[in-house]
This record gives structure tokens, sequence and C-alpha cells, in this order.
């Protein structure tokens, strides 16, 4: 009950204020939680917000994926090979310091108006972030726990698998979860900025007509969508790092 | 199963760049015999330690276990001992335990059997082999980090401050079992400490080494009566009067 309570509580405040801000109106033509629970009911039955819904995840799957195919391993080779790490420091903290919505232009131009260049634009987003993590993982490796392992004799192999991956394991998930939410953002700057597909588009689609609350009705939808794929990244770092609750 | 062997430390030196940390240490370890290394800090305690284990490469000289001249770290005689235990903190005690086997690729029953057996006699049977290093106390995660190093049938136990980061009562119990698991598996025991009293109450021999190069200063004899954790030598007068002459000894290299 006082979970509950604990839970509700700030959802309901947020919803009065809503609301509040619907009846005033703090804006022109400022839909109120209603419309826009009716206005996503009428998307989803139409099959517009799914069908959307499909291509961004298209885009997502396919730049989050390469970013962490890439990012983890770069940055794990950037942790145990000292030399690779200085160099690529330097330039992942230009990425992540970069504007990098500057880059759209770019990357229309290399890769032109399709799925693939808001994959890259979502992959630039996220990727920086999973290298630092997972480079900032093997850093952490507390020297003591390789010491040992090297005086039972543990080969090269062995202190990467048993020591060095472990220590990192946490660091990486957290990295994981954080360019998750980078990739999103990515997925939107790109539709909105670049590409006519997806949420993107839609969200687009529904300003210019004023159907604000079409609009605000695919934000949240985009919102229950990172929330979903946030949860079962939490989830699975929850079962992966068991110990640190215990 | 095996012999215990000694180990012979001949004319060892080890530097850090400008800074010599061992010069010309001379010291036999006899087969079965517990030595405790003692000395202020920067003396090298810890670093004679890594070397006999082979995690240090000495700059002259040599050390032999048994017949085996130590060549690097991984050898099997001898297992090391942690001050903060060195725990994967992501395995549970059990894990921990098997762990140096693991990496010597032992096949995962005979692996289990070996772990179980040490934490039985570390004194960690049953419902703890299943518990995560944070849910332990510093006394039994020490336990587990002994565990460990028997777990893989060393002839040798090198241990490093192995009792200074836990309770005075803990510590004191851990000593007592520590005497008790010697005097069943008879293993050599190289004991670095800070703490005069636990030089004396363990060990056969306490061998002081002064700072800045590490040399051997003095070496102690310990006439005092074993079992020790069943006669209560630290209440004897004897005690006492050993704890006071390496006081002594160490008190003029201040």
């Amino acid at each position: 009950m006082k979970r509950l309570l604990a839970r509700g509580a700030p959802l309901a405040a947020f919803l009065a204020l809503w609301q509040w801000a619907a009846w005033v109106p703090i804006s022109f033509n400022f839909p109120t939680p209603w419309q826009t629970v009716v206005a996503l009911a009428e998307l989803l039955g139409s099959g517009a917000l799914l069908q959307a819904s499909a291509t961004s995840l298209q885009s997502l799957v396919l730049g989050f994926g390469a970013a962490i195919l890439i990012g983890v391993p770069l940055g794990l080779l950037m942790g145990v090979v000292r030399g690779v790490g200085r160099v690529a420091r330097v330039y992942l903290d230009l990425l992540i310091a970069l504007p990098t919505a500057a880059l759209i232009p770019l990357v229309i131009l290399s890769f032109g108006i399709n799925v693939v260049s808001s994959a890259v634009i979502i992959f630039v987003f996220s990727a920086p972030f999973i290298t630092m993590n997972a480079y900032g993982g093997v850093r952490d490796t507390r020297p003591r726990l390789v010491e040992m392992a090297r005086a039972f004799g543990a080969s090269w192999g062995k202190l990467f698998t048993r020591i060095v991956l472990p220590s990192a394991l946490p660091m990486i998930l957290a990295g994981l979860r954080l360019g998750l939410s980078r990739a999103f953002l990515g997925l939107i700057v790109a539709e909105l900025l670049l590409s006519p597909f997806g949420l993107g588009k839609l969200i687009m689609n529904s300003r210019s007509m004023f159907e604000h609350d079409k609009m605000f009705a695919t934000v949240a939808w985009t919102l229950v969508l990172a929330g979903i794929a946030l949860a079962v990244l939490a989830r699975l770092e929850a079962r992966l790092l068991r110990w640190r609750a215990a | 199963m095996s012999a215990t062997l000694g180990i012979a430390i001949e004319r060892l030196s080890k530097s850090f760049g400008a800074v010599q940390a061992l010069a010309d240490i001379e010291i036999q370890v006899k087969a079965g015999e517990f030595l405790a290394l003692i000395g202020p800090s920067g003396c090298g305690k810890t670093t004679l330690l890594k070397c006999v284990a082979g995690l240090l490469p000495a700059d002259a000289g040599r050390i032999v276990i048994g017949s085996r001249p130590v060549s690097g770290p991984g050898g099997r005689e001898a297992s090391l001992v942690f001050q903060d235990f060195a725990l994967l903190p992501w395995a549970t005690a059990r894990e921990n335990a098997e762990f140096g086997l693991l990496l010597r690729g032992a096949p995962a029953a005979e692996r289990t059997e070996a772990a179980r057996r040490a934490l039985a006699k570390v004194g960690l049977a049953g419902s703890f082999e299943q518990a995560y290093p944070a849910q332990l106390s510093g006394g039994m995660q020490q336990r587990v980090g002994l565990a460990r190093a028997l777990a893989v049938n060393p002839q040798v136990l090198l241990m490093d401050e192995p009792f200074a980061s836990i309770d005075e009562q803990t510590r004191r119990i851990l000593q007592d079992d520590l005497l008790r698991l010697w005097s069943e598996e008879r293993k050599t025991v190289v004991l670095v400490t800070h703490s005069m009293e636990e030089a004396i109450y363990l060990s056969d021999r306490v061998v002081v080494l002064s700072p800045r190069p590490g040399r051997v200063h003095r070496v102690l004899d310990v006439p005092l009566p074993r079992p020790r954790e069943t006669l209560d030598v630290r209440a004897s007068g004897e005690f006492a009067r050993l704890v006071d002459e390496l006081w002594q000894i160490l008190k003029k290299m201040q």
C-alpha cells in the first residue's frame, strides 16, 4: 500500500499538473491527458503508430546493436592495451563533447535519406558512451585481483575472462543503459531533423497539421518504448550482477 | 600426500629503480617450519614475500622452494594469502575457494570437492558456501581466502599480513585456527606481520628485517611449547619476555 502510494503519487501529481496546463491553457491547442490517451488509442487502432514504431525500432536496433558490437570490444581493447586507450580517449572525448546534431548534414550527404542514416546517427549518439564505460570498467579492475590470479598461474586469456571482464561488467552494463537512452535521443533527433521516417515523422506530421493530441500521444508512446527497453536492460543487469544485491 | 618443502633464499637483492628494497637476503626456511617476517614499514617484507611467490623477479640471488628455483608466478608449491583477502566479489565463497583450481584447469567435480574440503577445514561448511564475500564478515572472508590457498594443496603457505585488517577478538580465533591447521597439515609457512605478539605467538623463528635497504637484521628463536592454541601460551611469562625482546630489537632500529 505504502509502495503503491509512493509510486502513484508522483504520477498523479504529474497528471494533475498536465490537466491544469491544458485548462489554462498554457499554449495554443494544448491537449489534456485524456485527449492524449484517446489520440493514442486512435493511432494504435489505425496501425499508424505501430508501423512508425517498427520503422524506428529497425534503425534503433541497427544503430544501437552496432554501437554495442563495436563499442564494447573497442573499450575493452583500450583498457587492456594502454597505448590504444591513450590515443582513442582523445577522439572519444571529442566525439562526446561534439554537438552531435551538427553531424546530421554530413551523415545525410554520406548515406542519403534512409533508415541507415538514422542508424548512423543513433550509433554516433550512443557508441562513445558505451565505449568509454567499457574502458573505465577495465581500468577499475583491482590490481590485487590480477596479482592473486597471477600467483595461481593464470594465463593471459584467463586473466582477461576471469578477472578483467567480470570486473568491468558493472560499468559495461551501466554504459549500455546510458547508451540506450542516448540511442532513443539520437533516434528522435535523426527522424525529426533528417528523415521522413518512423516516430519522428509522425511527430512532425501531427505538429504541422495542428493535431497536438496526436503529437503528444506519439511522444508519450516513445517514452513508453524507451521505458520498456530500459526496464529490460535493468532486469538483465540485476540478473548478471546478483552478487551486488547480496 | 607430498613431502613438505623448505625454502632457500640465497643472496637475494631487489631494487625498484634507484631504490634498493632488499639487499643480500639470506634465509633458510626449514621444511614444515613456521617463520615470521617482521620489520618497520619500508623494510621490504612484503616485497620479499612477493619474490618468493614469483610475482616479482629478483635482481640478484635466487629462491629455491624444495628443489625448484622460483622463476615466475604460478608455481604449484606455494599459495598466497592476502591482507585484503583478494576475493572475487562476484563469486560465492565456494567459487572463490575453487578459483585456484579453476585457473589450473582442474575438472569441475574435483574443484567442488576440494573447495568443500578446504572450506570445512577453515570452519566454513554448509550454507556459507553460497554466500558472496560482501555477505561475510572480515574474519570469514579471510577464512575463504585461506580455503582458496589450501584447496590447491600447496606445500608452502605465504601469508601477507593476513589478519591485519581483522578485529582483535576475531584475529585471536583465526590465529588459533591457523595453528591447528598448521599442526594438522604440516605445511611450511612464511608469515609477514607487523604485530610482535602475532609473530611470537605463531612462529618457530622470527626474522627481523631492517629498512632501506631491507636486510636480515636478527633472527629470533621462539622456543615456546606447542600446541600453543591449547596451552594458553599468551599468559606465560616466557611469551611476554620474547615479545619484549623483539620490541627491544625493533626499538633500536627506529
